[in-house]
């Protein structure tokens, strides 16, 4: 469903992405984890096709991103880490645009729309100006334009940031049921309980590079702390200079 | 001395980051044109006021009064003027500023935090004054002049003068945030404000100026003039400011010392009072600020009806883009406030046409209002290209921070773009013909002309939009934190300069087949095929041209989008 290769992205002399190699399956939720800075968010845009590689492919649900854009994005589903929504546009009318502009039927889009809108907990909120909606709020907005259309392949950089425990847990069953579907999930994410609990497979990107990836378990063996957590690995595999400092 | 360091520490942030934009390549490029604008300006003033105080100085018995009186006038002015720009600015400075979350909560004590906010407001909201007064008081000194205490004074006088104002509007900023949310509070006051700038500009120009040039009514207005009392309330700060350099210029016994530190006093004493006021109702109108920071009402609901119906005339995937930058536009109070003073000009333009006493004119009234149609084609797409360059090249900018979505989409940038151009077309198409058509109609001009103008206007407002789209997408600001800078960068200075040297071409292209009408009619002569033919060339070099105009920017356009990257 996602496969990137030999992804590399420069911004200007700095190497932001180095040969990124990955493979998500249909039905895989896929952690990706780094550290600030390590190049999860540029590896995301790249993917939903707001950046262009400098090198390397990357295809969503067999079409590559910059060939096909047009069908690669026809089945993607973005929840960015900043919800820069239409402030003065309602929640239904901001939900109505993006199923129009992503070409959805009227009474289909209107069935979506109403029943996302519920499981989301915002029916109340829907005929009221996105400007007055909390960051939560406006997190799990975003989250109901993503799924609006059905998406093959959801693209989610930073899931739970500003939502509460209830929008958390929400969240976590709402990824489940659609990767029980078959929906794909690349989750990137700093909160690794989450990652641990949920992700099939994960992968650590330590500047610019994937330093390891596999289940959780199969990265404990690779560090060679059996029974370890995420939490662990993840410290081992991305301890560098910073720990020095420590 | 602690708290005056601790402002100076939390201004000092926006000194370095104001010093940092300079540092591309870009913006000092930028700088360099605006300063070269800027100084062109400022020259034109200069002059334009060293012919009008020269000819002042000229007239023997009242000329000193007159040249007095208008200083009166610009001083008072200039206070409307700043008191105006401090409440604007004043309520982005310490009410929607991102810098004050960081501020708030440090352990900053409200006077400093006040002092330093204060003094952004004042560098904000004066340095445009203090640009434009320049030249004014230069001329001043320079025709009656005037002694080095004039200059002395000026300088001692103008920075409590800056201050004066600078309290009062940010005073009057705390109020009003603390009464209502500072973003609500802001729309109403801009809306406010742009109904009386309106009010008193539409009334100005039906005072009908234009008779200082008629010498029937001559004295009488000069007369007007030097009765006029209004500017000289004891209690303005402006007056006094007159007080303090007027006697040096005119060679007056005056009272500069006491006026000098009534205004020393009264700024001292209402920063002071500022402070009091500040540490009063300033934490609690912030803190009322996040509690919302949008207004709720949808005033404009059947607007948004009407929109979303007459949408239908556009096609499926541009429909969306059409009906939410309407809405958007109507439930934003800083966004259709503008309209009344789109209104405005739209009532002087015609009313110049209508006041105009061409029969009175020595030459034929016939060629005359026909030239003055020819001529207004030219100044109509001026107008219009300036109104372009507020509502049309930020089209694209307007998306903002969400501009991801329609990136991310499966939706074809050129069709976005194209929703873009036919959303700005339209209302562009109405204002033009309306100016056009209506201002021939007062000028009751042939109906080649009729014809001509209004075919050739609605063919400019095609290229002045598609120009104005295309340059906005090549030069997006999807950053920008307020709206009305979009237009004031780069691409907005190069979409002027290009849009009026496309409207220039547009008239000069014209000028043959419109000089081949009047010579017809003058000359009763058939001008021959050659001539037809010519003319025939340079309408379908106008067509050509408009085509260049809106097709080449608009494809330039779409590449930019799809190599932008968020």
């Amino acid at each position: 469903m996602i496969e990137l290769v030999d992804l590399s992205k420069n911004y200007g002399a700095f190497q932001a992405l180095k040969d990124i190699n990955l493979r998500v399956r249909e039905g895989e939720i896929f952690g990706f984890l780094g550290p600030n800075g390590a190049g999860k968010t540029t590896t995301i845009k790249i993917m939903a096709g707001l950046m262009k590689p400098t090198s390397g492919k990357a295809r969503i649900a067999g079409y590559d991103i910059c060939k096909e854009p047009t069908k690669a994005k026809a089945q993607i589903g973005l929840v960015p880490d900043r919800p820069f929504l239409y402030e003065k546009l309602t929640a239904r009318e901001f939900l109505k645009f993006v199923g129009t502009i992503r070409g959805m039927g009227a009474s289909d889009l209107e069935a979506q729309m109403e029943g996302l809108l519920h499981t989301f907990g915002l029916d109340s909120w829907a005929d009221k100006l996105i400007e007055n909606f909390s960051h939560g709020m406006k997190q799990r907005l975003v989250m109901c334009a993503a799924l609006l259309h059905r998406p093959k392949v959801l693209i989610v950089d930073e899931p739970m940031v500003g939502l509460d425990p209830k929008g958390a847990r929400l969240v976590k069953e709402i990824f489940r049921k659609e990767a029980q579907k078959g929906v794909s999930i690349f989750m990137s994410t700093h909160t690794l309980e989450v990652a641990q609990e949920m992700c099939h497979r994960v992968a650590i990107l330590d500047r610019g590079r994937i330093v390891a990836q596999g289940t959780a378990e199969e990265l404990a063996a690779m560090t060679g702390q059996f029974g370890a957590d995420l939490e662990e690995v993840f410290l081992r595999l991305t301890a560098g200079e910073e720990e020095g400092c420590l | 001395m602690k708290n005056s360091l601790l402002s100076w520490l939390v201004f000092s942030p926006i000194v370095v980051s104001g010093w940092r934009r300079l540092e591309t390549k870009d913006k000092r490029l930028r700088l360099v044109i605006f300063l070269g604008l800027g100084a062109l300006l400022w020259a034109g003033t200069f002059w334009g006021l060293w012919r009008v105080l020269t000819y002042f100085r000229g007239i023997e018995s009242f000329g000193d009064l007159l040249a007095w009186r208008l200083l009166d006038m610009v001083f008072l002015t200039f206070l409307g003027l700043l008191i105006f720009s401090n409440v604007v600015s004043g309520f982005s400075a310490f009410y929607l500023s991102q810098d004050l979350e960081l501020l708030f909560s440090l352990p900053v004590p409200i006077g400093s935090l006040y002092r330093a906010k204060l003094s952004e407001t004042l560098v904000a909201s004066s340095w445009m004054v203090l640009f434009f007064g320049t030249p004014v008081f230069l001329v001043y000194g320079v025709v009656y002049e005037a002694p080095w205490e004039y200059y002395g004074l000026l300088v001692l006088g103008i920075i409590p003068f800056l201050v004066i104002p600078g309290c009062v509007g940010v005073a009057l900023v705390m109020t009003l945030a603390r009464v209502f949310r500072a973003k609500r509070a802001r729309d109403a006051m801009m809306a406010f404000a742009i109904t009386c700038g309106v009010g008193m500009y539409l009334l100005l120009r039906f005072l009908q100026p234009e008779r200082l040039a008629d010498p029937e009514t001559f004295s009488g207005v000069l007369g007007y003039l030097v009765s006029l009392n209004a500017p000289r309330h004891p209690l303005l700060p402006s007056n006094w400011m007159v007080q303090v350099v007027a006697p040096s210029l005119f060679r007056r016994p005056g009272e500069e010392v006491f006026f000098l530190a009534m205004l020393w006093s009264t700024a001292s004493a209402f920063v002071v009072m500022g402070t009091w006021w500040a540490q009063a109702v300033y934490a609690s109108g912030w803190s009322k600020a996040q509690e919302g920071k949008g207004a709720r009402g949808r005033p404009w609901r059947f607007i948004e009806t009407l929109v979303e119906k007459a949408s239908g005339i556009f096609p499926q995937n541009m429909r969306p883009f059409v009906v939410k930058d309407a809405v958007s536009f109507f439930r934003d109070a800083s966004q259709w406030s503008q309209l009344l003073l789109l209104g405005a000009l739209v009532i002087v333009y015609l009313y110049n046409f209508a006041a105009m006493p061409l029969e009175k004119a020595p030459i034929d009234s016939w060629y005359l209002k026909n030239l003055m149609a020819f001529l207004n084609l030219g100044l109509a797409g001026f107008v219009v290209a300036a109104v372009a360059v507020r509502f049309v090249f930020p089209a694209v900018s307007l998306e903002r921070g969400a501009f991801w979505l329609v990136k991310s989409s499966p939706l074809d940038l050129k069709s976005f773009l194209w929703a873009k151009f036919w959303a700005s077309v339209v209302p562009l198409v109405v204002l033009s013909e309306l100016l056009v058509v209506i201002s021939n109609a007062l000028l009751k001009v042939s109906p080649f002309m009729m014809v001509l103008s209004s075919c050739t206007i609605f063919l400019a407002s095609f290229g002045l939009t598609g120009l104005g789209v295309g340059m906005g997408a090549m030069y997006p600001r999807f950053k920008v934190e307020n709206v009305a800078n979009i237009s004031s960068g780069m691409g907005g200075l190069l979409y002027m300069i290009l849009a009026v040297g496309f409207m220039g071409a547009m008239v000069v292209l014209e000028g043959l087949p419109v000089y081949i009408f009047f010579y017809s009619r003058f000359s009763g002569q058939d001008p021959g095929p050659w001539a037809y033919l010519l003319a025939g060339l340079c309408l379908a070099a106008v067509f050509l041209l408009m085509i260049l105009a809106f097709w080449y920017p608009m494809k330039r356009g779409a590449q930019a989008l799809e190599e932008y990257e968020i």
